[in-house]
Parts: C-alpha cells; sequence; structure tokens
C-alpha cells in the first residue's frame, strides 16, 4: 500500500471518528430511509398472500358438482382435491343430501364432516355446540323455526320408502322391513334419532337444512353413495382457480368443478384496490424518505465546505476531493442500507405477526436492493453539494465568506 | 433586537433554514397523507367490500309465526309478503346514509315449455324515489350493483329505463344452456296467475344456483302470480362497522343493554344496529345480516386499518427522525454563532430563546407548506386506488402540528443544550 492511499484511508477514518456526531446523523437518516424502504416492500409483497387467507372467511371459492353420475365417489374426490396445491387448500367439505320427515313435515338433511365445515364455512354462527359425533345434529335456523326444534331436544326423523336393490338393508334389523301382499313391493319405515347440539344462523339459505353426520344420512336413506357437491376452499386469486377448475373438469371423469363468482370475483376486485393501495402508499413514503435522506446529506455536506477549501488551498485536486468525500458517503450508505434491510425486515416481520398473526415471507433479494439503492440515493445526494463545494475558490471560503 | 437577529438569521442564512423548511415539509407531507388515508380507509374498503353484495335480508316477520299457527298442509306453506309500499322507509332510518343499495325481490315457480323454473323480480337499474313528511328521499340502486360479480355471457343488462323495460327478462347461463336460449330470444312463462311473454335481453353468469333462474322486473314477476305490490325479499347492502363486545351483546338483545350502551349500539353502524333500525321502521318486516357477508367484511376492514395504522406509524416515525435530525444538525452546525453570542454576553436562556423562535418558525412555514403537499399526495393515491376523493380529517392536521412541534423541539434541544455546555474560548479558536 503506498503512501497516498495509506493517507486516504486515514482521511476516511479519522473523518468518521473525529466528526462522529454529525456522521451519526447522516447514518442515521440513511438507517430511516432503508428501514421504510425494505419494512414496506417487504409488506407490499406479502400483502397479497396475508390477504387472501383472510378472504377465506367467506367460505368456499370454487364447487365440485358431479357431471354425469348421481354422486362424487371417494376416489374422484380424492383425484379432484390432489390438483390444488397442499399449500393453497384451506379445506374442503363434501355435502350428501337427503330428505326425509320430522312431525310428517318434509325436511332436507346434509351429511357433513363438522371439523371441515369451520374451514369452509367459517362465517357459521351457531348457538349451542357443534355436533361431535354420530346421532347429534346441528339445525338451521329456519328450520328449527318451522318445526319449533330448539337446542338440547331430541327429535326421531322418519323415513318409509321402497327397498330396491340399491338399497343397503344390512342397516336395519330385518323386522323393519314388511312385504307389500298386493304389489309383492318390499317396503321399509326405520327412524333416526338425533338429539340437537345447536342451532345454524347464518343469515342464508344454509338454515334451510338439518346437518348431520354422513353415517347418519347413509343410516337415514339405506343407500351407501358419493356426495351430492364439494365445496372447496383455496387461498388463490382468481385466474389461479379458474386454471384448477378446468384441470379438475378435464382430469377428472365425473367431476365438474366451478367458480363461485361471487366471492372469487369479489375478492380480487378488493384484492387489486387493496394491493395497489400498499404500492401507492409504499411509492410515496419511499420518494418522500430518499428525499429527506438526500437533504440530511447535502446538510452534513455544505457543512465541510471550510474543510474542503483548506484541502484545495494546501493542493489537493478537485477529483481526490470527490472521491474521498463519495467513498464516505457510499460506506455511510452501505452502513445504513445493511442496517436497515435487517430493521426493515424486523418491522415487517412485527407489522405481519400483529395484523396477520403469520410470519412474513423473508425475501432475501431486497437485502442487496436495499443496500443498493441506499448506496445510490446517498451517493447522489453528496455528489451535487461536493461538485458546487469543490468549485469554490478557497480563500473566500476560509476567509468566512 | 431581538427581532432584528431572527430577522438577520432569515435573511442571511435563508438556506440553512431553507434546508430545515424542506425537510420538516417533506415529514409533515408524508405524515398527512398517510393519516388521512389511514384515517379513512376503512370506508373506502367498506365501499369495495360491497361488490360482495348485500349483507342484510329484510323478509317478512309473520312467515314462520304464520306457519307454526295454522297448519299448513304437506309442508306447503301460506306465502307472506312485506308491502311494496314500505320500502321507501328503509331511507328514513339513522343510518340510511349508510344503506348503499337495496333492492326488493319476489319469487315465483313457473313454467317455462313445461318445466318449472323459478323467476324472480327485481330491480336491475332502479331510481327510486320516496316521499315522507314534505321530505323526499331518492336512490338509485338495483341488481346492477348487488350482483356486481354477474358475468354477462349473450346480450347485455337490462335497460330500466326503457319504456317497455316490463317486456324483458334476463336468463340464468345453465337454464340458457339447456333451453337453448340466447339473447333476443322471446320466452313464455306461465305463472299460477297469468302469463307473460318475454324478451331475453341477456344470459348470465353467477356460480351459483342463480344460473338455474331467471331474471325479470318486479312488476312483471307480481303479475305472473297475482301479488302486485307485495313483496317477498328485500336485499340490504349497507356499510358497517366491524363487530365488538357491544354488538355481540347486543345482538343476544337490545334491551338488556344499558341507556349508555344502548345509545352507543344504536349510534354505531353495527349490522346489528342497522337491522333493529329497519326492523322499527319497516314493524312487519325482520331483517337479518348475511353472516358470510357481514363476519368476512368485518375482519377484513379490521385487517386493513391495522395494517394500514402500522404501516403509518412507521412512516410517521420515520418522518419524525428524519426531521429531528436535520433539525440537530442545522442547530450544532451554529456552534461558532452561539458561542460567540454567549462570549459577547448572552445568557443562555435568551440564546435557547433566539434558536428555539428561529427553528420553530421555519417549522411552522415547513409544515404549512407540508400540509398542502400531503392533501395533495391523499388526493393521489385516492384517485388511483379508489378513484373517490380521500376526506380530509381535522384531526389528522392536528396531530401533524403536534407532531412536528414536538419532534422539532426534541430536535433541536438536546443539540442546543449541547452547544451551550460548551466553552465559547475553545469553540471561538477553533478547536472543537
Amino acid at each position: 500500500m503506498n503512501k497516498k492511499t495509506l493517507m486516504f484511508f486515514r482521511m476516511v477514518a479519522a473523518s468518521f471518528i473525529r466528526r462522529r456526531s454529525r456522521m451519526l446523523i447522516a447514518l442515521f437518516a440513511v438507517i430511516i430511509g432503508a428501514t421504510i424502504l425494505s419494512g414496506l416492500v417487504m409488506i407490499y409483497y406479502d400483502v397479497p398472500r396475508q390477504m387472501s387467507t383472510q378472504f377465506r372467511s367467506y367460505g368456499a371459492n370454487l364447487i365440485l358438482t358431479p357431471s354425469e353420475e348421481e354422486s362424487i365417489s371417494s376416489e374422484e374426490l380424492e383425484k379432484s382435491i390432489s390438483l390444488i396445491p397442499e399449500n393453497e387448500l384451506e379445506g374442503y367439505t363434501p355435502y350428501r343430501y337427503e330428505n326425509s320427515k320430522i312431525h310428517n313435515m318434509p325436511v332436507t338433511f346434509a351429511g357433513i364432516d363438522f371439523e371441515s365445515v369451520t374451514k369452509t364455512s367459517p362465517y357459521w354462527h351457531i348457538s349451542g355446540e357443534m355436533p361431535q359425533n354420530d346421532g347429534e345434529a346441528l339445525v338451521g335456523a329456519k328450520v328449527a323455526e318451522k318445526l319449533g326444534l330448539k337446542t338440547g331436544e331430541s327429535v326421531s326423523a322418519e323415513n318409509s320408502f321402497e327397498i330396491t336393490p340399491d338399497t343397503d338393508i344390512s342397516l336395519i334389523p330385518e323386522y323393519e322391513i314388511f312385504e307389500d301382499p298386493e304389489t309383492g313391493e318390499k317396503h321399509c319405515d326405520h327412524s333416526l334419532d338425533i338429539s340437537i347440539t345447536g342451532i345454524l344462523e347464518t343469515g342464508g339459505s344454509e338454515e334451510e337444512y338439518i346437518y348431520v353426520t354422513y353415517k347418519d344420512v347413509e343410516y337415514l336413506s339405506l343407500t351407501k353413495r358419493g356426495y351430492d357437491i364439494v365445496e372447496v376452499s383455496a387461498a388463490a386469486m382468481q385466474d389461479t382457480l379458474k386454471s384448477y377448475t378446468k384441470r379438475i373438469s378435464d382430469d377428472v371423469e365425473g367431476v365438474s368443478a366451478r367458480l363461485v363468482k361471487r366471492v372469487t370475483a369479489s375478492e380480487s376486485t378488493v384484492l387489486d384496490k387493496l394491493q395497489s393501495l400498499v404500492f401507492i402508499v409504499t411509492a410515496v413514503v419511499l420518494v418522500l424518505t430518499m428525499i429527506c435522506v438526500a437533504t440530511t446529506m447535502t446538510a452534513v455536506i455544505t457543512e465541510r465546505r471550510k474543510e474542503i477549501g483548506l484541502r484545495k488551498s494546501l493542493g489537493a485536486y478537485n477529483s481526490d476531493i470527490i472521491v474521498e468525500f463519495m467513498c464516505e458517503g457510499l460506506f455511510l450508505g452501505g452502513a445504513g442500507g445493511i442496517l436497515g434491510s435487517v430493521l426493515g425486515y424486523v418491522f415487517a416481520q412485527l407489522v405481519s405477526m400483529n395484523v396477520f398473526s403469520t410470519s412474513i415471507t423473508f425475501r432475501p433479494l431486497l437485502i442487496p436492493i436495499t443496500i443498493a439503492a441506499s448506496v445510490l440515493v446517498t451517493g447522489l445526494a453528496c455528489l451535487i453539494p461536493i461538485r458546487s463545494a469543490v468549485d469554490v475558490d478557497p480563500a473566500l471560503v476560509l476567509k468566512g465568506e | 433586537m431581538f427581532f432584528r437577529m431572527v430577522r438577520g438569521t432569515f435573511v442571511r442564512q435563508w438556506k440553512k433554514l431553507l434546508m430545515i423548511a424542506l425537510t420538516v415539509a417533506l415529514g409533515a407531507s408524508i405524515a398527512t397523507a398517510m393519516l388521512n388515508v389511514m384515517l379513512d380507509v376503512g370506508d373506502k374498503i367498506n365501499e369495495e367490500l360491497k361488490t360482495y353484495g348485500s349483507n342484510i335480508t329484510v323478509i317478512p316477520q309473520s312467515e314462520a309465526v304464520m306457519n307454526k299457527l295454522y297448519d299448513v298442509e304437506n309442508g306447503e306453506t301460506q306465502d307472506e309478503f312485506l308491502n311494496e309500499d314500505k320500502l321507501g322507509e328503509l331511507l328514513t332510518i339513522f343510518w340510511a346514509n349508510n344503506i348503499t343499495d337495496f333492492a326488493p325481490e319476489t319469487d315465483a315457480q313457473v313454467l317455462l315449455d313445461g318445466n318449472e323454473v323459478k323467476v324472480v323480480g327485481s330491480w336491475f337499474a332502479h331510481h327510486f324515489e320516496y316521499e315522507k313528511k314534505g321530505t323526499t328521499y331518492t336512490r338509485d340502486t338495483g341488481l346492477i350493483n348487488l350482483r356486481s360479480w354477474w358475468d354477462i355471457k349473450d346480450g347485455q343488462w337490462m335497460d330500466e329505463s326503457a319504456s317497455d323495460s316490463d317486456r324483458y327478462a334476463m336468463v340464468g347461463c345453465q337454464l340458457a344452456d339447456k333451453n337453448n336460449i340466447s339473447a333476443g330470444d322471446s320466452i313464455t312463462l306461465k305463472g299460477s296467475r297469468g302469463e307473460e311473454v318475454l324478451t331475453v335481453s341477456g344470459i348470465y353468469e353467477s356460480g351459483d344456483d342463480e344460473d338455474e333462474y331467471i331474471y325479470t322486473t318486479l312488476s312483471a314477476a307480481q303479475r305472473l302470480t297475482g301479488t302486485q305490490g307485495l313483496l317477498k325479499k328485500i336485499e340490504v347492502s349497507a356499510i358497517t362497522s366491524p363487530e365488538d363486545e357491544l354488538a355481540v351483546k347486543a345482538a343476544r338483545d337490545p334491551s338488556l343493554l344499558s341507556g349508555d350502551e344502548y345509545d352507543l349500539w344504536y349510534c354505531t353502524a353495527y349490522v346489528s344496529s342497522i337491522c333493529f333500525q329497519i326492523q322499527e321502521a319497516i314493524p312487519e318486516a325482520s331483517a337479518t345480516a348475511v353472516r358470510q357477508i357481514a363476519d368476512s367484511e368485518g375482519k377484513i376492514l379490521e385487517k386493513t386499518e391495522l395494517l394500514m395504522t402500522l404501516i403509518t406509524v412507521l412512516s410517521l416515525i420515520g418522518a419524525a427522525l428524519g426531521i429531528s435530525n436535520l433539525v440537530t444538525s442545522g442547530v450544532m452546525e451554529r456552534s461558532i454563532e452561539l458561542t460567540l453570542l454567549k462570549a459577547v454576553g448572552a445568557k443562555n436562556g435568551q440564546v435557547t430563546f433566539l434558536v428555539l423562535t428561529e427553528v420553530m418558525a421555519t417549522a411552522v412555514v415547513g409544515t404549512a407548506v407540508g400540509y398542502l403537499m400531503g392533501y395533495v399526495f391523499a388526493q393521489i393515491i385516492g384517485e388511483t386506488v379508489f378513484n373517490s376523493a380521500i376526506e380530509m380529517n381535522g384531526m389528522a392536521a392536528f396531530i401533524v402540528a403536534v407532531l412536528i412541534l414536538f419532534v422539532t423541539l426534541l430536535g433541536s434541544i438536546p443539540a442546543i443544550r449541547l452547544l451551550l455546555r460548551l466553552k465559547p474560548s475553545e469553540v471561538l479558536h477553533g478547536g472543537h
């Protein structure tokens, strides 16, 4: 290392040590800028993913219906669900509907999985408890009002029907089956006793059904068959969902998939707005912060006109001064950028934990971008005042004019 | 003398002060823009969420009671109706301004080519007027807003302003596929009390049961069933506040609330209080929240507001630190001048007062400029994102003013204290 380089480093180091307070002020400004840059950009990129999960409270956004046959079998269901990426799948609930009678009034029973329905219909309001076992039922508010049913009561659903080859008679005792002496047709009467654990309120058509387990509807109808409809809730945007529906409809025979337009179309409208809101807010705040950083740097450099004048009078070249000052500036930019990207990540994580209760996706690429942006902004901010400073006449500056 | 000195600083050192003013203005503009956007974002997102359709349905209250009282055969129920004349009462409730859209509905099972289909009569793009006690309430509303997700596959939305609009209908895509109906076709609907020949103005895709329905005007559907002037349902879309503990308590039974709680609940746009007010205005109606919409709206609003609040807090901290930073450096720069003042006999208090006056005067100018800039930024955000102006909040102006005052003081006082501790002889000699 020759003497000149050594001197250069000593000067840079000295300016940091002796002018500690000013340098700290400048560094501080850069850190604030870099923190806001990395924090906001990280949030901007994560908002659609996080919000998309929130939008799942609207419930299912994709439904599967049987296309040709009467119902969707378990194999078809499994195959269809496997076409949706696991990390996007929030949940799915197959429904199987059967008609029956309570107090001689026709009611429709729906067989569901009570655990998965909380994922696909999170908006269900239940007064009472969600059923856990076979023999327990959740009654829609409209049915409950119509039939005068209350939580804690037990009722029995009666079914009487003709026995066909599809009927699974192994489910019932033989004495329930009787033969019509005239026609020779076999009939059966049987009932399912259910205890009501809760009343369902949604304000929608869901209130018109009684919900029981699959096993109970199977017993009620005495037939083993698949599902009538499957509700799927997937955290994906409309276009992605559309590709899933196409893939499912094409690849799985017997299943046709449709989008729930009301949910998907509205979701993409609102999400677009939200994302552009965060985008433009980020842009405005960033531009203003960058100008702030630049003005601080300008102030710090302008202050040193005397020093520049003194150097020039001792024989320093303009280029030497520019290089030295730029090096200081770039060092500040780099250091501020590194600290800022760490602080920005901490901030973004804080926001994500507080708002969405999930951690933010770490984007490694943001670190070099933040550092590069800070170096660039500080560099530019130093360049302008240095250029005007080196142009001055040393005599005038040192004299104090 | 004091004023001459202050004026002298402004005249001679205007460049330095301009720099401070500029930073204050930038900081103030960030704060103004972010605070105003944050305070208004709830309303804006709420309006966007209206694309999900109605969040309140109003049905005849006696429906359920009637069925219990009069045992009807085969479970076939006697239909109950709301009176169409009472519709305007919706617009007289306390939170009427929060009702963005509403549409009356009546439905009927009719025969189309021998097959039973469901026909729904409603408003499409309706101009509604209601006069009560000399006040005229008007609203332009209808399905065009309440079914914003409908995808028109063929033809167009029904034009309700046309004089013969009564002769048109819109058909769901699945039903249209099944019966080979396309826009422009004529369909004959046979209802229990009449027959209507309607021209199909458009085919829509909704992605749910409605794909099997036919939508027509209210009066056409009423003629089919002979229920002129009667409604089965009103869909209401209202801007609501997210539910909290009070709302949950009130939802159980409003009469359990204490007087103050009741007033607060009644005067807050909870979905439950709006439902309650609708029932007050139309006593024979029962208004219920559509949970799927109401709950989700609350959740998304809450998250958005929280997100914006945290981003705003970060920007405010950034702006505050930026300002106090520059003020500190601006004051420290003047070490020679201030120590000189001390050397010629100024007391610490006098010097402090002089510097503070200068800095504060600069900050006031900067804040005023910054507020105007912030206003522009807020409007840019509002126009680009929501296509509507952001309402400027008086509270935001107050917060910005207090914030700037505070950070300017915070930035200058430590610097002044530091300078006052310096010995004049050392500083003036040139050593730091």
